[in-house]
């Protein structure tokens, strides 16, 4: 301590003035001098000076625990939040009842599942009421047909224009007349409403969609959310007056009786070596067309989704599958490639770019997912491997100049760099995207000439991606991709997950989203092993004939990734050409067409993947009114419900008599436990005032330790020590 | 007094200095926030679209919002990140329309917010003029096991704190969550009609 001299001279005159002043004080200790104690063990002073450091050295640890305990956990942004379950309209009523059963029946074929979600709204009350089911489904469900059964008639829905739909539907509901209506509020949130469910009446409602059964890791899973469920609590009171819906906060515990049934036919069409429900109890039965599993225990809470997956036996060369319909018109075909086992590919040597944002809008919660990430993308790093890392805020700033071989002194470097990362700054994404993009490797450079001009190039993007200028940075991308490999890993909220989804197919990589910090090592897990085993790269597929197909660009093939392609094609293709490169060989293959047995499926399929495309290209600026006419068009060609088309159904009998009033009113909903679509409550303190209280409360205590010797304090010195004389 | 005595206390002292200065620090970053923002808002209202309150700020106001139950008058940011909700309560969804959802600290800006009943009117101003809310409910739930739900095709202002108000340490499960529908008050201003006199008694039954 420099300052030691100058300030002990200010403490020993203070101590000569407290000597002079008060020198029976002092007499206890005759020849004290503080500068020249003997140690002598630890003395009650020492005592009382280690544990306050202990006490505050807990304190300082405490805090930095709760401040990290106290970061929000986003699991998906508010944004794309719906209100799952069900809701009853009602008036100046009280005390409504609606009770809901559900049957679900799937089909699935060959790699097509269709499911039939049967609804019965049962109206317990003594009035005319309105029912409002929300629910979500799998990712790219086609949504295609409507029944509503009531009073032993049966009722389709039609494909109507959103607004005309809705204008039918208020019309009919306004008449007294059952009808029912189911529109596409967000990309994978659907809504039923029913009208006009009279008093003690059942009316029942299907709705039927095709979606693909999901093909990862070696196995098929058939995903079903866990929201065909009701909601909590029976009963609603409103006060009179009162628009008053009752919260959305519902409760998971209660629960309610309802109905819930499932079954899947399952008729793979290829051997299955073992069936499994991941979450529920099933009972499975083999039967002459595959296998059939039902729902063991059909009162079962569900509010988790239902997961069934089953294990294909592929050998260890890629299995592809191609399956056409014509529709006289048109043959539509659907392409799946699934990648050689695990076992038979060769790991690569790679130069991997990691690109960090490192934004204000990253801090807090997303910083440590995406420091965690790249922490394991590092330790994934294998030698051989080339790598470099990028952060950008306001500016892009790389690690190294350019990328540098797999070395301990390299990665000691890069996780320090890691460690040290803080968010803070605005986001230009441009210029960190061109930096990871521009140093393309150039054969024979650098060491190990030969080597390098093999790797491949996976850059990995790790962002919120919270950016406007989608336009500009999709076209750069684009432009300047070569044969670089883009991987855009969503962390926290991701706002902008249309944006991440679209750079990773333009990057012909693909796209992982990361919402919970403890979720990270195991994503990551997955990624790094994906990207270590890249199965066929640079595919290209020969259709034969005029072809038009989705996705429109082609990723490579990873391993436990399949590749889906829909095309639409101008005639039956005699066989379909696939090329690519397969452990760093020229891969070729044929694929053989068979006719499909799901009838129109694959047209709807073909349509549903269109559509995507097609709201898609807003982000290239598009023009909003073609698309959505193009979109309307297609949509009512294939019968498809979309976000610009709707389903209607109505009974055309009135059934409501003219003078009764229609009743509404909202029951709490229900939000799947453990689901993607929640969200976690903000964490909505700081803990200051403590923290302030507590430093102050040291402070005050050590600062009268320290000056005691000084002032004349209140204090007793051991025993028999006399009670400071006061002023 | 020794001259480990000295070191040690220096240390602690120092230590103790520095939890000061970093507990100060919140409230009066809240406090500087709110201050900053406030131009921004004016520089906004002033027409200009793009006015940031801090030069290298990515985010800025979207709303003001009013308790007068409180006295409280806060610059709303979009966004309820961490570093946001230091600044000011920010907006978990747009705040031009529909369900607002507002979180703020319970220390800083939303100290008090558990004295707000059922009845008690808030304003939100989003730049295009001022909507009020009233108070229906205010709920204690459990952020481990409840989450936040969004109605699409309500109007509904969420505020969400922490609970209890008092609690020592941050982190603690427990969400205070006021619930508001819009309320009709025709011709009333914002802020400066003693909305008070506005209160409501409602019944309203748990489920």
């Amino acid at each position: 301590m420099s300052s030691h001299r100058t300030s002990s001279s200010i403490l020993q005159q203070l101590e000569m003035h407290s000597q002079l002043q008060h020198p029976e004080l002092h007499s206890t200790r005759p020849g004290h001098d503080p500068r020249r104690a003997k140690p002598r063990g630890l003395c009650w002073q020492d005592r009382v000076w280690l544990s306050l450091g202990c006490i505050f050295l807990v304190l300082l640890l405490l805090r930095i625990g709760t401040a990290q305990a106290s970061n929000p956990e986003f699991a998906a942004p508010l944004g794309v939040l719906p209100e799952w379950g069900l809701s009853l309209q009602a008036g100046d009523v009280s005390a409504l009842h609606l009770a809901l059963d559900t049957a679900i029946h799937v089909e699935v074929t060959g790699l097509l599942a269709r499911v039939h979600v049967a609804q019965s709204f049962s109206n317990d009350s003594n009035d005319w009421v309105e029912g409002t089911y929300r629910f979500p489904l799998p990712d790219g469900a086609a949504v295609d047909r409507l029944f509503i059964e009531v009073g032993g008639r049966v009722l389709e829905g039609e494909i109507r224009e959103r607004d005309s739909a809705q204008q039918i539907y208020q019309q009919a509901r306004a008449d007294g007349k059952v009808a029912s209506l189911v529109r596409q509020e967000r990309a994978n949130q659907f809504q039923t409403s029913l009208a006009n469910i009279g008093p003690g009446e059942r009316v029942h409602v299907m709705i039927s969609f095709l979606t693909n059964v999901d093909y990862r890791d070696g196995a098929f899973r058939l995903y079903l959310p866990g929201t065909f469920t009701p909601r909590y609590g029976n009963e609603v009171q409103t006060a009179t007056g009162m628009p008053a819906p009752r919260p959305r906060f519902a409760s998971i515990t209660s629960s309610a009786s309802h109905g819930f049934s499932l079954q899947v036919d399952l008729a793979a069409g290829y051997p299955v070596s073992g069936i499994e429900s991941l979450y529920h109890d099933v009972d499975i039965q083999a039967v002459a067309s595959g296998y059939q599993v039902t729902l063991l225990n059909l009162d079962e809470k569900t509010d988790r989704a239902f997961e069934l997956q089953w294990t294909p036996e592929f050998g260890g060369d890629p299995a592809s599958s191609l399956t056409t319909w014509s529709d006289g018109q048109h043959v539509f075909a659907q392409l799946m490639l699934i990648p050689p086992r695990d076992s038979s590919l060769q790991a690569q040597s790679r130069e991997v770019i990691f690109v960090i944002d490192t934004s204000g809008s990253m801090q807090g919660q997303s910083m440590a997912q995406a420091r965690a990430a790249l922490l394991a993308g590092v330790d994934a790093l294998v030698t051989g491997d080339r790598f470099n890392l990028i952060q950008f805020n306001s500016i892009t700033e790389p690690l190294f100049q350019q990328a540098l071989p797999v070395t301990a002194a390299n990665l000691g470097m890069a996780r320090r760099w890691i460690n040290k990362l803080e968010a803070d700054g605005g986001t230009e994404m441009a210029p960190a995207l061109r930096e990871a993009l521009r140093a393309q490797p150039a054969a024979g450079q650098g060491q190990g000439g030969k080597v390098q001009a093999n790797l491949i190039r996976q850059v990995v993007f790790i962002t919120d991606g919270s950016v406007g200028n989608e336009r500009e940075l999709l076209t750069e991308i684009a432009n300047l991709l070569g044969s670089s490999r883009l991987f855009t890993v969503a962390i926290g909220s991701a706002p902008n997950a249309g944006f991440m989804r679209k750079a990773a197919e333009i990057g012909r990589g693909h796209q992982t989203h990361i919402g919970r910090l403890a979720d990270v090592g195991q994503i990551m897990a997955a990624l790094w092993t994906h990207l270590r085993l890249p199965a066929v790269s640079d595919l290209c597929i020969d259709w034969g004939v005029e072809a038009e197909y989705y996705p429109e660009i082609l990723p490579d093939l990873y391993a436990g990734q399949p590749l889906w392609v829909t095309a639409r094609l101008a005639e039956e293709p005699a066989g379909v050409g696939l090329c690519g490169e397969l452990n760093g060989q020229p891969w070729q293959h044929e694929a053989w067409p068979e006719t499909a047995t799901g009838a129109n499926s694959l047209a709807t399929l073909w349509a549903r993947r269109k559509i995507e495309s097609l709201q898609d290209s807003l982000m290239f600026g598009a023009d909003p009114d073609q698309m959505r006419l193009q979109i309307t068009q297609l949509a009512l060609d294939h019968g498809l419900l979309t976000p610009y088309t709707s389903m209607v159904a109505v009974d055309h009998t009135p059934v409501r008599p003219g003078g009764e009033v229609l009743a509404r009113a909202d029951v709490p909903s229900l939000l799947p436990a453990g689901s993607t679509n929640s969200t976690a409550f903000p964490a909505t303190a700081t803990g200051w005032k403590t923290q302030l209280l507590l430093s102050l409360l040291v402070l005050a205590i050590s600062g009268g330790l320290f000056l005691k010797p000084y002032f004349r304090l209140p204090v007793f010195r051991g025993r028999g020590a006399p009670v400071a004389a006061r002023p | 007094m020794t001259i480990r005595h000295r070191h040690l206390a220096a240390a602690i002292i120092a230590a103790a200095l520095f939890g000061t200065v970093h507990a100060s620090w919140v409230p009066a970053k809240a406090l500087l926030g709110q201050v900053l923002l406030e131009r921004a808002w004016q520089a906004r209202l002033a027409g200009e679209e793009t006015a940031k309150p801090w030069p290298w700020a990515d985010t800025s106001p979207v709303a003001v919002l009013s308790i007068p139950r409180l006295g409280a008058r806060h610059l709303v940011l979009q966004g309820a990140s961490g570093r946001n909700l230091a600044w000011g309560p920010a907006a978990m969804t747009p705040v031009s329309g529909g369900d607002v959802i507002i979180s703020a600290h319970r220390d800083t800006h939303f100290d008090g917010l558990n004295e707000l009943q059922p009845g008690d009117i808030l304003w939100l101003n989003d730049g295009h003029g001022a909507r009020a809310y009233r108070v229906t409910w205010l709920d204690i739930v459990d952020s481990r096991r409840q989450e936040l739900v969004l109605l699409n095709d309500r109007e509904r202002l969420t505020l969400v704190t922490c609970y209890p108000p008092n609690a020592p340490l941050a982190g603690g499960p427990l969400r205070l969550v006021v619930t508001a529908l819009p309320a009709y008050l025709p011709n009333a201003a914002p802020a400066d009609s003693d909305s008070q006199s506005n209160t409501l008694s409602l019944t309203t039954r748990r489920s």
